[in-house]
């Protein structure tokens, strides 16, 4: 009975998360595309030793990981900074909190469009003000060091309030008394945050990073209407790799290839990584 | 010490409203006065670009209905399942639970956008592109993980007694969910509702591939549209002023519902 | 009249309940009593039907409940945590039940009344049962029992929840709601005094199964065994070693002064106002013996007893020898 209620739901998320992976080994190797009129022709390993050779895969690839763990970084930080200072007692804290949280409730592709607006040469606000400066223009949206950058700075304004409102859940899970016994102990506040904060709030760290890890490998919205790709496909990410390769060239067969190839590369990241990190025993849960 | 306080949380406000208060300046910027900067402050307002956006074709508000449309079927039918999933997973045998409750996590994990391309085969082999209520079918299933996530650790939180007693008072399993157990999850349904809605609100991919005619466009496609229909001349007052509109109905979701999407996201990651 | 036929139950591999043969007749009260995790607990949930046992049969006036599902078993429970619904009134706690076993508004509303009145609660019908007191909420659970009409009263430790003050003085008001009905009740506890002051009988568990069962008085002048003699009865039976088979159990009530006993030293005393209770570290161990609040002591105390209150058990397996 109770499998019975499950069942919806379960084949609901087979039908949406198992059958693409399913589908996508079986497409790769295909060719599938205009030269085969869209219908899939059995192609061996073909589309597998493209990938390979593809430079642009492999590019792709590093610079997605490196956008994902550059802005997992510093959303970090950033959050952990705004959860302490959520976590004091201050008034008008509710407020505060509600309007951190818009950036993350707003739809990726709306703000790309402002931060276009934003870091637009010569118009935008930021090359405004470095008009006073003097530096020269700064083409922030057709430089690839600037443009990896804005999108690394929409991304973190984006998700920072998401991991803040998690540090946040678990700084509240801390019992206030461990910060007086610590206090009557003789420690200093800025010692409370290294020997009890950081300690009991690791497993919400740990948490936030896997989850925003996996997310931010799979960038999309955000790269495709901020940047496209550019400039010279710096910024191009995995999975706008695999869009294009479907939705622009129509071969469905490497599209495949490619998402399959990304998914491998994150389940194989993620795995590595939370075996390090149960190696590093910081995995363990700790109850305050 | 105070006066730190109050810096940093200024600071906080600025880092996250000063970008969506330049697009609220912008969007009642006259085009002239967004590229030169010498025009007297008050020549330079308008109300141009709103009308514009909902004198255009389509009208801008009729995105807005199609993401409200396919977000409030999205959050009803993934409740719907999600619900009765959740009271029974959080009652199978420990073993299967622990399995079912990886598989569920990994797929909440999963960048959901590697999916578009069996997604859209699906959507061609069965007629369903340009249809906002097919559209809300892979929606739920994509939201279905984290719908379930959350309600089952609710399930779990309720003392197996209440349950029990209203058994004992001759009440069906449909009684108990109908008269006990969905009243008293009201609030965690609250905040995955939400949340749901936020998801099928914000969800881009999906809609850009599965939707093509003009009139069905929900917000985020329809604003990357925008984006990518002129390549020289972009019209930023008229994006700035669309992205305005399409953040009141969030704005005011947050700001109303605050307290339900942090229980949400807090419950998720506390025993998620 | 309630008949448990060798019921059992088991969570893997191990038996948590076994051999539970037991009688409940029309308007008896037996008592489950025994520590933690004894299974007392689990016992209730089967008759109930929340729980489906591995072996056994359930048996109400002759007739098999085994294959009736809990909601229609008409069995009524007050659950140590009461299980009042937290959305719901005290009104629509107990009209609840009555709507969906297509009672008729009218005769509903006149039933609830009536059982406010009997609880005296009217004053609080409209609250939530998080703005109650524990007696209270404790009343709504009673009342919500006396509603349902059942077969069966099962009451799982329904006052371990309150403090002791209020548990004296809901004592005589649980005996006047529902012992005194036609229906068999079992009573669920870990309090010795509770289950001798409101049982006709006991049944005193132990890992799962009976170690004794019968009144009151039977437990406590005849314990089966070691066990059953150190939970009836306090203060707690002094259990005196005598060799390796034999280990003898005395009363502290019974032990008194003898200027021809044995000599003892006084270790502690408490005094509890009508009486004292004494910690004596006599050359057989210690000792407790229970003697008048007002006797002024002085060392050295001489003390015995007579032999035939004396309680015998195998020093191996705990159980009472033949006098």
């Amino acid at each position: 009975m109770n499998l019975l209620l499950l069942l919806p739901a379960l084949l609901m998320i087979g039908l949406v998360f198992v059958w693409p992976m399913i589908r996508y080994g079986w497409l790769s190797f295909h060719a599938n595309s205009v030269l085969t009129g869209l219908n899939p022709v059995p192609n061996g390993g073909a589309n597998w030793i493209r990938l390979l050779d593809d430079q642009r895969f492999w590019q792709d690839a590093l610079q997605t990981t490196r956008f994902a763990g550059v802005s997992v970084g510093l959303e970090l930080l950033l959050a952990l900074a705004i959860a302490l200072l959520l976590d004091q007692r201050w008034r008008g804290r509710g407020v505060v909190r509600a309007l951190a949280l818009l950036p993350w409730a707003l739809p990726t592709t709306m703000m790309a469009l402002g931060w276009r607006w934003i870091f637009n040469t010569p118009y935008g606000p930021l090359e405004r003000l470095n008009e006073f400066v003097g530096l020269g223009p700064l083409n922030l949206l057709s430089t690839p060091m600037w443009t990896w950058l804005v999108t690394v700075v929409a991304d973190v304004w984006k998700t920072t309030p998401f991991i803040a409102l998690l540090l946040l859940a678990g700084l509240q899970t801390i019992p206030k008394d461990l910060y007086s016994a610590f206090r009557l102990e003789g420690g200093r506040p800025i010692q409370a945050l290294r020997c009890i904060t950081l300690p009991l709030l690791m497993p919400y760290v740990l948490i936030a990073l896997l989850f925003r890890g996996a997310q931010a490998f799979g960038v999309f919205d955000l790269i495709q209407v901020l940047t496209g790709g550019g400039p010279a496909g710096s910024t191009e990410s995995v999975a706008l790799y695999a869009y294009l390769n479907a939705m622009r060239f129509l071969d469905f067969g490497y599209s495949a290839t490619a998402m399959l190839a990304g998914f491998l590369l994150l389940t194989s990241a993620m795995l590595i990584l939370a075996m390090l990190l149960r190696l590093s025993g910081l995995m363990k849960p700790v109850q305050p | 010490m105070k006066r730190r306080l109050a810096l940093w949380i200024c600071l906080l406000l600025v880092w996250s409203l000063l970008p969506m208060l330049w697009q609220l300046i912008s969007s009642f910027s006259t085009a002239e006065s967004l590229v030169n900067g010498s025009i007297p402050f008050l020549q330079r307002w308008t109300l141009v670009h709103y009308k514009e956006l909902l004198a255009s074709d389509p009208p801008f508000w009729r995105y807005l209905l199609n993401s409200a449309i396919v977000s409030a079927l999205t959050t009803v039918i993934t409740l719907a399942l999600a619900i009765p999933a959740a009271y029974g997973l959080a009652r199978v045998p420990l073993q299967l639970r622990r399995v079912l409750r990886w598989i569920t996590v990994a797929a909440a994990l999963f960048p959901y956008v590697l999916l578009f391309l069996a997604l859209l085969e699906l959507a061609r082999r069965f007629s369903l592109g340009n249809s906002l209520i097919a559209l809300a079918m892979p929606y739920s299933g994509l939201a279905m993980p984290l719908a379930l996530l959350l309600l089952t650790s609710v399930f779990e939180s309720l003392p197996r007694e209440l349950e029990d007693a209203a058994r004992l008072e001759g009440l069906g399993l449909w009684q108990r969910l109908r008269w006990v157990l969905v009243p008293l999850l009201a609030p965690a349904t609250a905040s995955t509702a939400i949340l749901v809605f936020l998801f099928a609100w914000n969800e881009y991919p999906i809609a850009l591939t599965w939707l093509s005619r003009d009139e069905l466009l929900t917000l985020p496609v329809a604003m990357a549209r925008i984006a990518g229909s002129s390549i020289y001349s972009i019209p930023y007052g008229a994006y700035a002023a669309a992205t305005v509109l399409g953040s009141i109905p969030l704005l005011l979701l947050v700001l109303i519902c605050q307290r339900q999407i942090v229980s949400g996201l807090t419950n998720g990651a506390i025993k998620g | 009249m309630l008949h448990l036929n060798g019921l059992g139950k088991r969570f893997g591999e191990q038996w948590i309940l076994r051999d539970l043969n037991m009688q409940v007749d029309e308007g008896e009260c037996v008592a489950l009593l025994g520590t933690s995790g004894c299974g007392k607990s689990t016992a209730l949930r089967l008759i109930a039907g929340l729980d489906r046992q591995d072996e056994g049969s359930i048996e109400l006036d002759g007739e098999p409940l085994d294959s009736i599902p809990a909601e229609r078993r008409r069995i009524a429970m007050v659950f140590q945590s009461y299980a009042l619904f937290p959305h719901l009134s005290v009104r629509e706690n107990l009209n609840l039940g009555l709507k969906i076993r297509g009672v008729s508004p009218a005769q509903r509303q006149q039933r609830i009344e009536t059982v406010l009145d009997t609880v005296r609660l009217r004053e609080m019908a409209d609250r939530r049962p998080q703005q109650l007191s524990g007696g209270q909420r404790q009343r709504v659970a009673l009342a919500r029992a006396l509603l349902r009409d059942p077969r069966v009263y099962l009451l799982d430790e329904p006052m371990s929840n309150l403090d002791a003050q209020l548990r004296d003085d809901l004592r005589p008001e649980l005996r006047q709601l529902i012992l005194q009905g036609t229906q068999p009740v079992l009573y669920v506890t870990h309090d010795q005094q509770e289950a001798m002051a409101l049982a006709n009988r006991i049944a005193v568990l132990k890992d799962g199964r009976i170690e004794q069962i019968g009144t009151p008085e039977e437990l406590y002048k005849t314990p089966a065994s070691q066990f059953v003699a150190s939970f009836i009865g306090r203060p707690q039976i002094n259990l005196l070693p005598v060799d390796k088979q034999l280990t003898i159990g005395i009363r502290p009530e019974d032990v008194g002064f003898d200027p021809e006993g044995m000599p003892c030293r006084l270790i502690s005393r408490e005094w509890q106002g009508a009486s004292q209770l004494l910690l004596l570290d006599s050359p057989r161990g210690a000792l407790r013996m229970l003697c008048a609040g007002d006797l002024s002591l002085s060392e050295p105390l001489h003390v015995s007893w007579l032999t035939s209150a004396e309680h015998r058990f195998d020093a191996g397996s705990g159980h009472r020898l033949a006098e």
